[in-house]
């Protein structure tokens, strides 16, 4: 591929993450459904402080993430993410170690890498909308 | 005792040049020495290295041609910045000590003298001239003052090399194009007598070429003719972002010792 075409792609994807990102951290921020609007809710348990709700509570953000329309954002944003880092880091080792050779290690070691975590990142968010979770 | 210099004023103060001197071929690692210049009005950097040549250390190597900031060829370091010698004048510099490197990002002949090779076989590989389809022109090509004023700025190129020394991009990528041949680039593209797009395409459009631009805006900084290196190289991303769905013809590009990835990429 061209690289324009490919660092077209970085800066969309770059723009992309900074809207996709925004979204995610403002939404479970504020509009999470909790009725009292609280991030965190404790109580006090055999003499220590337990956490016990609030929107950022672990399960009331699986329960709010749980469908598919949010799976697919997170799919995308993670699609987004993956391929903004590793062309990325392509870019920075290919101007410290330039040559065609080390260029063509570079480039396959990004993709495998790129890709192992894209899978298990992809396999996180099955889990999610199936009910499973981390 | 101190040598008045034919031509200038009065001696107004006595400063130390710091140079580095540098011999690869008998030398392992280079080394400052000091010399003490008389100063008198109107003197440049470049005069400054010339006392020291003509009164102090003859060994001191520098190169310099035309003495007015024409012909590009003593540009280096003076202060920390590069700069042509022969348009430094020492007392505008303020200082008592002034610090004398050759440019950075080239390999050195010898003490103040860069090896140019990389600059000029990265403008060479940019096709800096007009590409015409026609074999035969039969009459001059026409030019509007409007037409001109989009590549104007960027004929005012030296070659000094001063872009490209202070590019952090060609400190750490021994392949990339570099400032002074992008903009060239641009410069041709840009103008309406030029068709030679598709065919520069394979090296600006390269791993190397104008995507590895980082916008650091070091190379305008420097520039003593006062072009803007970096806004070319961002001009000519736009064109190239507005060319990506083309398909072109790939005609191989020039080939040279410190080029190889770029032909064997493109």
């Amino acid at each position: 591929m061209r690289e324009s075409k490919v660092m077209f792609l970085q800066y969309m994807t770059g723009l992309l993450i900074l809207v996709f990102g925004s979204f995610h951290v403002l939404l479970i921020s504020f509009l999470a459904p909790t009725p009292d609007k609280i991030l965190y809710q404790y109580a006090n348990i055999a003499g220590g402080h337990t956490l016990i709700g609030g929107t950022l509570f672990y399960s009331t953000v699986k329960a709010v993430y749980s469908n598919l329309l949010w799976g697919s954002f997170f799919e995308l944003l993670l699609t987004f993410l993956i391929y903004h880092i590793f062309n990325g880091f392509r870019i920075i080792l290919s101007e410290q170690f330039p040559g065609s050779k080390s260029e063509k290690v570079i480039t396959y070691s990004m993709l495998i890498i790129g890709l192992i975590i894209y899978i298990y990142g992809s396999r996180t968010i099955v889990l999610m909308l199936t009910g499973g979770g981390l | 005792m101190d040598v008045a210099l034919k031509g200038f004023g009065e001696v107004v103060k006595t400063v130390t040049l710091r140079v580095r001197r540098y011999d690869p071929e008998k030398e392992s690692l280079p080394t400052y020495m000091e010399y003490k210049v008389p100063v008198q009005k109107g003197m440049t950097v470049l005069d400054g290295i010339l006392y020291v040549k003509e009164h102090i250390d003859p060994s001191l190597s520098a190169r310099y041609s035309c003495r007015m900031g024409i012909c590009g060829s003593c540009g280096m370091i003076i202060d920390g910045k590069e700069r042509l010698a022969c348009q430094t004048q020492i007392l505008e510099l303020k200082k008592d000590l002034i610090k004398v490197d050759p440019m950075g990002n080239y390999k050195i002949v010898k003490d103040l003298v860069p090896d140019l090779s990389k600059l000029f076989r990265n403008h060479e590989a940019v096709k800096p001239y007009i590409v015409r389809e026609e074999e035969k022109p039969t009459a001059e090509y026409l030019q509007t003052p409007e037409q001109r004023e989009k590549y104007g700025m960027f004929t005012d190129c030296i070659l000094c090399g001063a872009c490209l020394s202070a590019c952090p991009t060609s400190a750490a990528d021994e392949l990339y194009l570099g400032p002074q041949a992008l903009a060239q680039a641009f410069r041709y593209i840009s103008d309406s007598r030029d068709t030679g797009f598709y065919e520069r395409l394979n090296v600006l459009d390269s791993k190397h070429g104008v995507w590895r631009c980082h916008f650091s805006g070091a190379c305008s900084e420097v520039c003593p003719k006062g072009v803007d290196p970096a806004l070319g190289i961002q001009l000519l991303k736009e064109v190239l972002t507005k060319n990506i769905f083309v398909k072109y013809k790939q005609v191989p590009s020039p080939v040279g010792p410190e080029r190889k990835s770029v032909v064997e990429t493109s």
